[in-house]
Order: structure tokens, then sequence, then C-alpha cells
């Protein structure tokens, strides 16, 4: 019997990632990693003229629940706007796996998506 | 020698019989912790109905039981380890402490700027990161035996570390908890004193799993942790009397001193003088119950069982599709396997074999100089203690063809 964190919905996303790859001539370009189990996650993403989400793309290695969460992460986001997104944290990344509890070990890998595209967003707000 | 008799060694370790998600445990993370024997379990129970108080102070029936009992397991520990006397066996909390412990009392005294503290690559972060800060305090030079391809030690690179006579210390594991290669400690320890240096011996894999006799190896210092091996949470530093006498103490206050005035205080004896405050004590009588339990058994069978066991986990395991193998071959190494899988990232490894009860730990395993040696961020790890048995590898595999079969792309 396959845990919630293992439902096919996430392998999907894992081994099919929705928008991977590189986004030319983006706004937000951002890599970050997990020091600790080695996740990496390159993030690239354009803002309309309103400031909303228009499109994130990212690359990476990691493990299903990094990968899924960013794949679902990119979809999730689209049309938002930056205060949104900023205002995006763990629960809502939970509701968007599905509505799953994250033990302690997973919280760091299922927010590296969002945390880069947070990132981004402070740093071009700062340009 | 009488052959291994799994089932009875399992039946003296009551959590094997428990479930993990409806199915039978199958711990293979001993090389993190061990699980603790029925005689460790119920000598805590006996410390505290039978005669529990507080050691080296009162003169009531309780008090000097405790402490009887208390200096009895430095009396075992010392035999375990084959040291000349119980006085040279330190209780501390683990091993990370015995090491700091030798690194800011001996280490402070000892190294000055110039000289050269040597270490190994394949280091645990607990005899890495003391040496490291040591010689940033000091303006000292930190050097490391590379690791070769195949997981062993460079001993010729060694040899030229040691070659200008600036190294003064030696911090090495005698097995890694990677990889688990047994290093070549006596020759190690020889080339390090011909070159006048002293001895640091990481004891934290092997105690537990070889036979090791600090007299043979000719060591200086030994550290390990009672933990990795079936005892509660106790720590051992053991180092020659000359040394430990020498050195002034780590921690100061109760039970270290022999006499205190107001503005001046005189040292207690050695193993006193580096136990400050009041010990975990019924831990530490229950680590002395821990290692009658290994003496009992044999350490020379002990390591014999695991030499079979990570053999056929060796074979088994590359019938995986995709798995890859850190590490020497199976007769240079003890109890421990670390793999990586193409197909899946450690902690989905460690996630899904927990669903099948398979306990195995992902992640740097407080390796991460060792890992970036070899350019994986992260490994999963599966080890092997006295209570396993080839159909712990069996569940082991079978889980891992699962992996696969769910997440390869
Ligand atoms: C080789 C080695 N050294 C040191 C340690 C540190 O032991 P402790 O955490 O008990 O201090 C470990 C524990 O994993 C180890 O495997």
């Amino acid at each position: 019997m396959p845990s919630d964190l293992y439902r096919e919905e996430l392998l999907d996303h894992y081994r099919d990632p929705q928008n991977y790859g590189v986004l030319p001539e983006a706004d937000i370009d951002v890599r970050l990693n997990n020091a600790t189990c080695g996740d990496t996650i390159h993030l690239t993403a354009r803002l309309d003229d309103e400031g909303r989400i228009a499109k994130v793309m990212f690359e990476g290695q990691g493990c299903v629940v990094s990968m899924a969460s960013a794949s679902m992460l990119t979809e999730e986001v689209v049309g938002k706007r930056r205060e949104e997104v900023l205002a995006m944290g763990l629960p809502d990344i939970e509701t968007m796996l599905g509505g799953i509890r994250l033990s302690m070990g997973r919280v760091k890998c299922a927010t590296l998506a969002l945390r880069a595209l947070q990132q981004g967003l402070k740093e071009t707000e700062e340009a | 020698m009488s052959p291994w008799d799994v089932e009875a060694v399992r039946a003296e370790f009551p959590i094997l019989e428990r479930t993990v998600h409806g199915k039978p445990v199958v711990y293979l993370d001993s090389t993190a912790s061990a699980q603790k024997p029925r005689v460790v379990i119920e000598t805590l129970r006996k410390v505290y109905t039978d005669y529990y108080a507080n050691v080296h102070r009162g003169i009531y029936t309780f008090a000097e039981l405790s402490t009887e009992a208390y200096e009895g397991a430095r009396e075992k520990v010392a035999r375990f380890i084959h040291a000349p006397e119980a006085a040279e066996v330190v209780f501390t909390r683990n091993a990370t402490e015995a090491l700091n412990l030798v690194a800011y009392t001996w280490g402070e005294a000892n190294i000055g700027a110039g000289d050269r503290i040597v270490v190994t690559e394949m280091e645990h972060h607990s005899n890495l990161v003391p040496w490291q800060q040591l010689a940033q305090r000091k303006g000292a030079e930190l050097a490391f035996v590379p690791v070769t391809e195949g997981g062993e030690l460079d001993l010729d690179a060694l040899r030229s570390l040691l070659a200008d006579g600036k190294a003064k210390v030696v911090a090495f594991t005698l097995m890694s908890n990677v990889l688990g290669t047994i290093t070549p400690a006596a020759e190690i320890v020889r080339l390090a004193h011909e070159a006048g240096a002293t001895t640091v011996l990481d004891g934290a894999q092997a105690v537990p799993h070889l036979p090791v006799d600090v007299q043979a190896l000719d060591a200086d210092f030994l550290a390990f942790s009672g933990h990795k091996m079936g005892s509660p949470g106790v720590g051992v530093l053991w180092g020659r009397r000359a040394l430990l006498e020498a050195m002034p103490p780590f921690l100061y206050g109760g039970d270290m001193i022999l006499h205190v005035e107001k503005y001046h205080s005189e040292w207690n004896e050695i193993p006193h003088k580096f136990e400050a405050g009041t010990p975990p004590i019924a831990e530490t009588i229950a680590l002395g119950a821990a290692v009658d339990f290994l003496t009992g058994l044999g350490m020379e069978a002990v390591h014999q069982h695991e030499q079979e066991l990570v053999a056929y986990a060796m074979k088994r395991l590359l019938e995986v599709e995709g798995l890859h193998i850190l590490g020497p071959s199976a007769e240079k190494r003890g109890g421990v396997v670390a793999f990586w899988m193409d197909a899946a990232h450690p902690h989905d490894i460690a996630a899904l074999l927990d669903e099948e009860g398979v306990c195995v730990r992902a992640g740097h395993h407080c390796a991460e100089p060792l890992h970036a040696r070899y350019g994986v961020p992260a490994t999963a790890r599966a080890s092997f203690y006295v209570y396993n048995r080839p159909q712990d590898i069996d569940a082991l595999v079978a889980a891992l063809q699962r992996v696969n079969a769910l997440l390869r792309r």
C-alpha cells in the first residue's frame, strides 16, 4: 500500500514534470539547494505587465517530494500576484500536494521550489 | 567456534518483535544507533529499583552499591578494549564529546601555529570539526589523508604528510561509518609514532563491531559511544595515563576536584579529573552490561557474522538495477553498505523502505567531505549488527526492487 507521499498523482509529476526546463528572458532566475539532502533547483519565471506570475519553469534534482512539489507549483502560481506568492507557506504546499501532512524531514524538500520563487520575487523587488 | 545462532541473539532484543506499518521491523541502521538487549534494559530497571544513588559521595549502602557498579562498568570497558588500567577510561556523553575533550585539552596544550593536524577524508564530522576548529584557533595546518576511489586510505600520502615532522597529531577512524572500510590502524599508528605524532582513534564504529586492543594498536587515545553497542547513551575516552595526567581538565565543577579554596583549586586524579558533575549513573552501569553481552558473544564472532552478512548484502544489492555501492570489497569492510540508485533519491529510498518496515538511513551520514569526494550529495545506508540475518537483506532487496518499479522513469 503506497502511502500518501507516493500517490500516483505525485509520482506522475515526478516522472513527467510540468514546465521542466529553463525559461528564456526570465525576470526571475534562482538556484537553490538543500545542503542536507543535496536537492537542487534552478527556477526561472516571467512576470506580466501587472506583476503577476506569467510562467514558471524549473530544472533540478531531488526526491519525489521536492520534484513533484516544484512541478505542481509551476502550475499553481500562474496568475497570482507577487504578494500572494510571498504570503504562501507550508500549509499551502501541503494543500497543493493533496492535503497531506509532511513529516519534519520532508518540509525542506517540499518548500524548495516555493522558497526559490519567493527569493526571486524579492530580488526583482529590490532591483 | 560454534556457529552463530542468530535467532537466539534476536530473542534477546525485544524491539525486534515489533511491527512497523504492519510489517515485521527490519532494523538496518545500527551504525547510527544499535538496539538494546534485554540484559541492558533489565540492568537499568534493576539500578533504579534496587540501589540507585549518586556516586562517589555517600557512605550509605545505596551510594556504595551505585559507586561499585559504576566503577565496575569502568573495569569492564577497560578489559573490553584491553586497556592496561581502568583509571585510563573516562566516561563522556558520547564519542563526539570524547573527541572534543581531546581537541580542547590535549589539543589546546600541544598544538601551536604551524603545526600540522592530520585527519582523513573519511572522518565523521565529529572527528573532523573539533580539529578543524582547533587548527583555526591555533593557526595550525589541517591536512587530509585522501581516500582512494576504492574507499581506502592512501598511506603513501600519509607518509608524505608525516615526512617533515610538522605533524603533531593523526586523528583517524578505525572504521568508516559510510564506506565500511576497516583502516590499517596499527600501521597508521606506527607511521605516526615514527614521525613523533600522537594518535587519536575514532572507535565509534569499530569498538561495537570488531575486537579492539589499544595496547596491540599502540594507540594514544580512543573514543567511542555506548549507544552504538547496545548500551544507553554514554561515551568513552580511553587515553594513556601519562597523556591524561598531563592534560588540563575539560569541564570544571564537582567530582573533578581534589581540593577547592576560594581562589585556587587542585584537580582530582584521572579519570575523575575529566568527569565533572553527576554522570549518567544507571546508563553507565548498563554500558557494563552491554560489554558483558558482547563479550559473551565474542567480538571475533561478531565480526565474522557481520562479514558474512555484508558479503551477502553486496552480492544481492548488485542484483538491483541502477544501484551503485560506495567503498571497498566486502572483505575489507565491516557491516556497512552505502549506496545510491539512478532511479531514486536516497530520501525516497528510505521513505519507501519504511513502508515495508525496513529501516535504513538516508543523507550524508555526518560525512559531507567524503560524499563530496565521490561527487554524490547523499546516499542510502544499510548496516548490520549481531541481530541481523540474511532474510533482512532479502527484505531490503525486495523493497529496493519495489522502489525501482515505482520510480524508474
Ligand atoms: C565513525 C563515527 N565517529 C563518530 C561518531 C559520533 O558518535 P556520537 O554521535 O555517538 O558522538 C559516529 C556516529 O555516527 C561515527 O559513526
